[in-house]
């Protein structure tokens, strides 16, 4: 499960992009975790993330926090997205010293999160997976620009269609860019989707398409 | 999914939300006058269950049926709020690096490899899958005993999957394995190949122990062989419990 991995962009535009993770191990800590879990997941959201969810139960913008904690039972894994390193560096040193005792999983690029690490005192990463980007018939890839948005969630939940949709829907005034984002944060479950970012790389894309008709 | 005949009006508002494109069919019905529905293609759905979730059809005419085996592999790798019971993980994979920390998953001296057919949004069927797990199996790459696909394979020390899963689709599919560090450049090149032979995207993910002190151990390797590899990654910042020993003096 890759889900926050494979996010396309360039560096400016993932600069403030970050998924945080916390998740338990089965056959190690997993049996009573779900206490743990709901610390983690209380940590990260004293510290400001602009989405949070578990994936089976939805993310903040379908459900409530309080329905996503009372969900938490163990083994869940659960997901927060922040759009400022600052709280990411809070949030990390935060976690050092309350310690969840759950694994933590930063996404985000690999130098900004290492400088993130050294300003909470976490030391080195620990283990690191990297994208080695698309093979295969890349040809049946929607464009790079619309990538960059459907790829912020993993499960491929956002359509190149939708976004479609949404582009021409904000052209003709019947809906804000926060409007579109908003629908698009509905469909991926998990709470992976950043919001800001999404809304800067929307208002990049409305240039690039060009209506047919105002209908 | 399928859209039940008798109440869907053919407004086409779930339309852009099915991450497999434009997959639906009109069609005339034959006892209500006037009335046209749609069909969605059973063989492009993969069951993930958005545009049912995403609540906009006016009628409530979407449903997901109970599918049996093997139409049901469908929704377990597609639909992220579906648990594997053989990995206890919601969605397509593993707990893979996400808890390296506590478990040891991928040794000093191990590239762990994971190769997702169909993602990003394109889809891939079993017989695709199956062609890319079957080049990495002669390479001494070992398959995650939990993975959903592992569990699909009818032999796991050649990569064959069962014969009646090869026609089924899904939104994504992971392999998800590992390899020692010396046939990374192998495994890597069967990659490219298999690329060739595919029809449909596959993302490839590379994960490795970050060792205490010195350069991280795969980047030599993609420097060397003129692999391309992303600025931002995924990490495991170390704070499980009980921290796995993965050195004697630690």
């Amino acid at each position: 499960m890759t889900h926050s991995l494979h996010r396309r962009g360039e560096r400016e535009s993932l600069e403030n992009d970050f998924v945080v993770l916390g998740c338990p191990a089965t056959g190690v800590n997993k049996k009573g975790s779900a206490p743990k879990t709901r610390k983690f997941l209380s940590i990260c959201y004293e510290n400001g993330p602009v989405n949070l969810g578990d994936m089976k139960t939805g993310n903040v913008f379908n459900t409530t926090m309080n329905d996503i904690l009372n969900h938490v039972t163990d083994g869940t894994i659960v997901q927060c997205t922040f759009d400022n390193r600052e709280r990411v560096v809070a949030l990390l040193k935060q976690l050092k010293d309350d310690k969840p005792g759950i694994s933590v999983i930063v996404s985000g690029l690999t130098d900004v999160v290492q400088q993130c690490m050294d300003e909470a005192g976490l030391g080195r990463i620990h283990s690191l997976e990297y994208s080695m980007g698309t093979w295969g018939k890349t040809e049946k890839l929607p464009d790079y620009e619309v990538l960059e948005l459907t790829t912020m969630c993993g499960h491929a939940m956002i359509s190149a269609n939708l976004v479609d949709k949404l582009v021409r829907d904000i052209k003709r005034g019947r809906k804000t860019v926060e409007e579109a984002v908003l629908q698009m944060t509905r469909c991926c479950t998990c709470g992976n989707f950043n919001l800001t970012r999404a809304a800067q790389l929307l208002r990049k894309l409305l240039p690039l398409y060009v209506l047919h008709s105002v209908h | 999914m399928k859209a039940d005949k008798d109440t869907c009006i053919a407004c086409k508002r779930c339309f852009p939300y099915c991450p497999m494109g434009r997959i639906q069919s009109f069609h005339r019905h034959n006892t209500i006058p006037g009335r046209v529905y749609i069909e969605i293609d059973q063989d492009k759905c993969t069951d993930c269950g958005v545009c049912f979730r995403a609540d906009v059809c006016p009628v409530n005419a979407l449903y997901q049926p109970e599918e049996p085996w093997p139409r049901e592999v469908r929704a377990i790798l597609s639909n992220p709020l579906i648990e594997f019971k053989g990995s206890q993980v919601p969605g397509r994979g593993t707990e893979e690096m996400k808890t390296n920390d506590v478990k040891g998953s991928f040794l000093p001296g191990e590239a762990g490899v994971g190769v997702e057919l169909g993602r990003p949004g394109v889809g891939a069927y079993f017989k695709d899958v199956e062609i890319v797990a079957m080049s990495l199996a002669p390479l001494g790459y070992e398959f995650a005993g939990e993975n959903p696909v592992t569990h699909f394979m009818a032999d796991v020390k050649t990569g064959k999957l069962r014969d009646d899963v090869l026609n089924e689709k899904a939104t994504s599919a992971i392999i998800e394995g590992k390899c020692k560090l010396e046939v990374l450049p192998q495994v890597l090149e069967a990659l490219k190949e298999a690329a060739e032979k595919v029809d449909t995207v596959f993302s490839v993910e590379i994960i490795t122990k970050v060792p205490p002190v010195g350069e991280i151990p795969i980047v030599p390797i993609l420097e060397k062989y003129g692999y391309w590899y992303s600025i931002n990654s995924k990490n495991n910042m170390g704070l499980g419990e009980p921290a796995f020993k993965f050195y004697q003096d630690n």
